[in-house]
C-alpha cells in the first residue's frame, strides 16, 4: 500500500544536501523581497521546461502516467494514493471533477528512457481497454468445414440456415473472438457446430427428396 | 517525512519565491528550521479592505502525508476577521479542510487566504463574536479590523478614539491586547468591557 516511500537514506541525503540553500534563502527573505536565493538555486535542478508533462500531484515528470476524463495528468501511484486518501469523495485534484480508478486512461509512450517495467511497482496501474474490431468476412471462424461446401450450402438454401448459423455463433461464442484450439470451449463449439451442420444437411435432403 | 512531501515543498517554496505576487511583496514564505516541516508564510492585506497595508505572518505545518492532506495553517499575527479566531489564529477555510485538493500549492493557499481577507464568510464563522459584529454593525467591524491591523500588523495609522479607550483600560492594569479584545468584542463600550474584564 505504501506508494512512493523511497529508502530512508536517499531522503536524508536529499534533505541535508538542501540545507545550505535553505538557510541562504531564509536570510535573503528577511531582507524583504530579495529573490537572489531563489534565483541561485533555480539553476541547480531545473530541468528544461517540460511542465506540460508534470504530474499534478508530485509536480515531477509523470511516471506510469494516467490521464483523467477531465484531461489532467498524474503518476498512477500519486493518483492512487489520492483516491485512497478519500475513498468516499473521489475528485480530480486539479478541477474537482468526479474521478475514479476505472475512468482513467494509462498513457503509454515509447518508454525508451525508462528501463524499469512499471508493472513491477505497486499499485498496478489500471490497464488500457481494448475492443476487438468486428470480425471481417467469414461467419464461421475456425470451424474447419469444407470451404466450398459451406458456401454452396448457404447460398443454395437461402436465408433460413444462414440465420441459424449466425445465431448459433453468437450464442455459443459470446465474444467475437474464436476460442483457442484445444480448450474445452473450442471442443464444445466444434461439436455443436457439427451437430448443427448435420441438421442442416438433413433439412437439405428433406427439401430435395420429399 | 515522505519523499514526495519534501520534494513538493521544495518546489512550491521556489514557486512562491519566484511568483509575481512575491515580487510585489503580496505573499512570501520562509523556512523555519531546515527540514521543510514548518514554514513561515506572509501575506499582505488586500487593498480596499481594513487590512490594507498590513502584513500577516502565518504558521504553516506540513504533515507527513502532504500533499494528500492539507498543510496546517494558522495566523500568528493577531487579526480581527469572522473566519479567523481572534484568540488562537485558527482559520476556517474549506480548502484547508475537506475541500483540499492535492494539486493545490503553498502559493494557492496563500492567495486563497488573501482572498479570504477580502471576502469574509460570516455565515461560516470561526470567531462568533467577530461574525456577529460583522453582520450587525459592519462599519464598527471595519474600524475594529483596521485598528487591529494598526496595533498588530504594522499599519502606521489607527483610530485615536480607540487608542484612548485602550489606554484607559491599560491604566486600570489590563494588558494592551487583553484590553483590545475586551473593547472589540463589546463594540468599544468601555463600561461593558470593564464589566467583562472584572466580573
Ligand atoms: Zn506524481
Ligand atoms: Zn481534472
Amino acid at each position: 500500500m505504501t506508494v512512493v516511500v523511497l529508502e530512508e537514506d536517499s531522503t536524508i541525503t536529499m534533505a541535508t544536501a538542501r540545507a545550505p540553500t535553505a538557510s541562504d534563502s531564509t536570510h535573503s527573505d528577511n531582507s524583504s523581497s530579495n529573490p537572489s536565493g531563489g534565483g541561485a538555486e533555480g539553476g541547480g535542478d531545473d530541468v528544461p521546461d517540460n511542465s506540460n508533462f508534470e504530474c499534478n500531484i508530485c509536480l515531477d515528470t509523470a511516471k506510469d502516467a494516467v490521464i483523467s476524463m477531465c484531461g489532467h495528468l498524474f503518476c498512477w501511484p500519486c493518483l492512487h494514493q489520492w483516491l485512497e486518501t478519500r475513498p468516499n469523495h473521489q475528485t480530480c485534484p486539479v478541477c474537482k471533477a468526479a474521478i475514479s480508478r476505472d475512468k482513467v486512461i494509462p498513457l503509454y509512450g515509447r518508454g525508451s528512457g525508462n528501463q524499469q517495467d512499471p508493472r513491477d511497482k505497486l499499485p498496478p496501474r489500471p490497464s488500457g481497454q481494448r475492443t476487438e474490431p468486428e470480425p471481417q468476412g467469414g461467419f464461421m471462424p475456425g470451424l474447419g468445414l469444407g470451404e466450398a461446401g459451406g458456401f454452396q450450402f448457404h447460398f443454395g438454401i437461402g436465408a433460413f440456415p444462414f440465420g441459424i448459423f449466425t445465431t448459433f455463433n453468437n450464442w455459443g461464442g459470446a465474444a467475437a473472438v474464436p476460442p483457442a484450439p484445444g480448450t474445452q470451449q473450442y471442443q464444445e463449439e466444434r461439436f455443436l457446430s457439427q451437430v448443427l451442420m448435420a441438421m442442416g444437411l438433413l433439412f437439405l435432403f428433406w427439401l430435395i427428396f420429399v | 517525512m515522505a519523499n514526495i512531501a519534501i520534494q513538493r515543498i521544495k518546489r512550491e517554496f521556489k514557486e512562491v519565491i519566484k511568483s509575481d505576487e512575491a515580487q510585489k511583496c503580496a505573499i512570501n514564505v520562509e523556512l523555519v528550521g531546515d527540514d521543510y516541516r514548518e514554514l513561515r508564510g506572509e501575506i499582505a492585506g488586500p487593498p480596499d479592505t481594513p487590512y490594507e497595508g498590513a502584513t500577516f505572518q502565518l504558521e504553516i505545518k506540513v504533515p507527513e502525508t502532504y500533499p494528500f492532506n492539507p498543510p496546517k495553517v494558522k495566523f500568528v499575527t493577531k487579526i480581527w476577521h469572522p473566519n479567523i479566531s481572534s484568540v488562537t489564529g485558527a482559520i476556517c477555510l474549506d480548502i484547508l479542510k475537506d475541500q483540499w485538493a492535492a494539486a493545490m500549492t503553498l502559493r494557492t493557499v496563500l492567495l486563497s487566504l488573501q482572498a479570504l481577507l477580502a471576502a469574509a464568510e460570516p455565515d461560516d464563522p470561526q470567531d462568533a463574536v467577530v461574525a456577529k459584529q460583522f453582520k450587525e454593525n459592519h462599519s464598527l467591524f471595519l474600524q475594529t479590523a483596521q485598528y487591529w491591523s494598526h496595533v498588530h500588523a504594522g499599519v502606521p495609522k489607527g483610530n485615536s478614539e480607540f487608542a484612548k479607550k485602550v489606554r484607559c483600560l491599560q491604566d486600570m492594569g489590563v494588558g494592551e491586547h487583553q484590553a483590545l479584545v475586551a473593547l472589540s468584542s463589546c463594540n468599544w463600550d468601555v463600561d461593558r468591557a470593564i464589566e467583562q474584564l472584572f466580573s
